[in-house]
């Protein structure tokens, strides 16, 4: 998956992947079959899948989960992402068989998996979970469900758009960060950077050879209203705001002020600790949490504010994936499944245990407006992130339709932007080129047509 | 010197022909029994069941693993998936495919890789097998065992080193051409340079296999053959092209058609090294069909793939027979 991929197992991403084949073919050791509750108990075993910091996150729920449902033994295993998408693929191809009893997915497979495997996901609607959807944000909700109003996975993570940058390196080059409005601003005060500091504005895989590279032509489409796709799943990726994002993408590389850098986990951490200096690093809401454990040595260094905008007023807020919990309908263990996601994601407390073992940015209302959740943060010099991010998911963002065919055109811009940015392709001819070529490859039609 | 004529040694070649032919024979030894047995079955005058009793493990696990696998392949690459439903849509994948330009990209890279680095690995490693098997060459186990490391290399492992050594910025290589004043050569992030550093990494790879397979061929060549040949005054070079080049001959069909199968399924080192990149430089036939499968969730067109690349490596092996054939005569 892409969004979350740049989370956690991007420095183990080769390794991940290269590990994805042979999780594919032990695909069915998990133990969904030795449960021996049905439906109506509260009891027995539940597996998870589920990668690292979200991971520790459902791990930190157990107890308190127990202390409610003492017979209940919860076994939550660290996949990776993004073996875990190809070891889920497997297990539905096989019409469930070898799938844990919680999934935890990816918005931007979540579709893929409703559509191409129905029937595979419980509707939670059978457990009353529709009686959540009023506690978490309405497109966050949206992209877990099917368009009859099923209810396929309930938010965990949902991520806002966390612009970051470099307060000392701003500093330095004698830039007022908060001065800038729109990203060609941003350009400018990319050169006087550079001139002053030598300090790239940011690092990009431009061969995109490492993993795919297209955040920030999804965040610059996002800001300006657009996506690859309409809401009714057209192509829309060569629209007017895809291209001019692209034509920023250029601008900037044109101008020398960006950095070429392979894209994983360990690049991350270097532009975090300052081992690479970056002076913005756009990314996920997660990354804030991440800086603070990963680069301690760097307090007070970075700082965090909401996206300029496109254009001079625009949107200056985007949602920057997510993820989901949803249930196999191959589980035999559904009620106790429900009642452990139901616990961890649906309550105040269990939210709270989550949120401190794991840092995901959660999607429940409740939480967003418990108290001490959007405090002032030390390391961001009394910035608060969570109040950026809350305030970002209040504007009004255009719902994300994620489609079937996301991986296509995820990989279709990658392409168009690595000959771009290699062989001096013109942004529109590129983009064109790629839109037909997911037209061919999926029979969706170019809403330019 | 007279030329080195093979059937005039049957007992040191035919085995070894037959028994490098047998390994890429598909076909179960069943069907080459039959003749005998139908023999003794007519003297008989009734089915004997025993011979089937004790091969039924083998026939149940070749229709389990292979045969239902094959046909179950062919039957969804006659599918699609819309919205869920698996759909009968006949020959549609196949003609979608006829009209996918980037399958003809990954077709072109996939025989451009092939062309380049399939002469190349075996020639070096003749070289290697003539140099093993050499008389002057000191701790010649260490030096095969050396070589041949590469082979039982995990996928992982071979990836990060390799990524490691061909990095652009801080890389192995680089560093070292740098000391020379050549460089820096963007090895993994250039569309030329990428399909190289591919080149290069299944060579690393795979000579080591194909310079043992010859030295197995080199060590059944009768040595009195060199000794006439020394007598009659060739030189090293006419020994090499008249007496080692023709006992190979087994061995490099061998190694051809096995090699030349493996890199049209190309897929482990694009997929460790440049994911297909940059811009498809390196996208190779099966990274096309794993991406449908496995990313795009598209079987029935990963299969169409999957048939597609049979009938190409069918046909291709077929010339290669006939050719072989043709130089034996």
């Amino acid at each position: 998956m892409r969004f979350t991929l740049n989370k956690r197992s991007r420095g183990v991403a080769v390794t991940a992947a290269a590990i994805a084949s042979v999780a594919a073919l032990v695909g069915c050791s998990a133990s969904s079959a030795d449960n021996g509750a049905t439906d109506g108990d509260v009891s027995g075993k539940i597996t998870i899948w589920t990668w690292d910091a979200p991971g520790d996150g459902l791990k930190a729920a157990i107890p308190a989960f127990q202390e409610l449902y003492p017979d209940v033994e919860i076994d939550v295993q660290d996949v990776g992402n993004p073996a875990i998408w190809e070891k889920i693929t497997t297990g539905m191809a096989a019409g469930g068989s070898g799938l844990p009893d919680v999934l935890n997915i990816g918005i931007d497979y979540m579709g893929n998996y409703v559509e191409k495997f129905p029937g595979e996901l419980v509707d939670l609607r059978d457990f009353g979970a529709d009686k959540l959807a009023d506690e978490f944000p309405s497109g966050a909700w949206k992209s877990g469900s099917g368009a009859d109003g099923a209810v396929y996975g309930i938010p965990y993570e949902v991520n806002a758009t966390g612009f970051f940058y470099r307060t000392d390196i701003f500093e330095q080059a004698g830039v007022d960060i908060d001065s800038i409005e729109t990203w060609d601003q941003l350009l400018e005060a990319g050169v006087t950077i550079k001139e002053k500091t030598g300090v790239n504005l940011y690092n990009q895989d431009k061969a995109a050879t490492a993993a795919d590279s297209a955040g920030l032509w999804q965040l610059l489409t996002a800001l300006q209203g657009s996506f690859y796709f309409d809401e009714k799943g057209e192509i829309t990726m060569n629209d007017e705001a895809g291209v001019h994002a692209l034509e920023l993408i250029k601008k900037a590389n044109d101008l020398g002020i960006v950095g070429d850098e392979q894209g994983s986990w360990d690049t991350l951490l270097a532009s975090l600790r300052g081992e690479t200096d970056v002076a913005i690093m756009p990314s996920g809401g997660w990354m804030a949490g991440v800086m603070e454990n990963e680069a301690p040595d760097m307090a007070g260094n970075w700082g965090v504010r909401l996206p300029p905008a496109v254009e001079a007023g625009g949107i200056t807020a985007a949602v920057n994936g997510g993820t989901y919990l949803s249930i196999p309908t191959e589980s035999k263990n559904q009620r106790t499944a429900w009642e452990f996601v139901n616990f961890a994601l649906g309550t105040l407390e269990g939210q709270k245990v989550v949120y401190d073992g794991g840092g995901m940015f959660p999607g429940y209302k409740p939480m967003l407006e418990s108290e001490g959740f959007a405090e002032p943060s030390e390391y961001f010099n009394g910035q608060s992130p969570n109040a950026i991010f809350i305030a970002e998911l209040a504007q009004d963002t255009p719902v994300v339709n994620f489609t079937s065919d996301y991986a296509r055109a995820l990989k279709a811009l990658t392409d168009a932007q690595t000959r771009v940015l290699l062989s001096g392709a013109d942004p529109q001819d590129a983009l064109d080129e790629a839109a037909e070529q997911v037209a061919q490859q999926t029979n969706r039609k170019l809403a330019s047509d | 010197m007279r030329r080195c004529d093979p059937p005039a040694h049957p007992l040191t070649k035919r085995p070894n022909v037959n028994a490098l032919l047998e390994t890429i024979d598909e076909r179960p030894a069943t069907d080459r029994r039959r003749p005998p047995s139908r023999r003794r079955r007519s003297s008989i005058g009734h089915p004997r069941l025993t011979p089937y009793l004790f091969l039924l493990p083998t026939i149940l696990l070749f229709l389990a693993f292979k045969l239902y696998p094959y046909l179950s392949a062919f039957w969804v690459s006659l599918t699609q998936n819309v919205g869920g439903v698996t759909a009968f849509v006949g020959l549609d994948n196949y003609i979608r495919l006829a009209q996918d330009p980037l399958f003809y990209t990954a077709l072109g890279n996939t025989v451009l890789i092939l062309v380049v680095q399939v002469p190349l690995m075996l020639a070096l490693g003749i070289v290697l097998s003539v140099a093993f098997n050499s008389m002057l060459l000191k701790w010649r186990a260490f030096w095969r065992t050396t070589y041949f490391v590469p082979i039982v290399m995990g996928l992982v492992a071979y990836g990060i080193l390799f990524r490691a050594l061909f990095d652009s910025g801080d890389g192995i290589v680089n560093e070292m051409l740098g000391v020379i004043g050549i460089g820096p050569i963007p090895w993994l992030v250039d569309p030329f340079w990428a399909k190289i550093s591919i080149v290069l990494a299944m060579t690393w790879h795979y000579t080591g296999q194909n310079a043992i397979i010859y030295l197995a061929q080199l060590q059944s060549i009768p040595g009195e053959l060199y000794e006439a040949a020394q007598v009659d005054g060739a030189n090293g070079w006419q020994r090499f092209w008249n007496i080692t080049m023709p006992g190979l001959k087994p061995a490099l069909l061998l190694t051809v058609i096995l090699s030349t199968i493996g890199t049209l399924q190309l897929f482990d080192e694009p997929y460790v090294l440049t994911n297909g990149g940059p811009d498809n430089a390196t996208l190779t036939i099966g990274m096309y069909l794993y991406q449908n499968g496995f990313r795009y969730f598209d079987f029935g067109y990963a299969s169409a793939i999957g048939y597609a690349l049979t009938l190409i490596i069918a046909v291709i092996s077929l010339i290669q027979f006939r050719l072989f054939k043709e130089k034996t005569r």
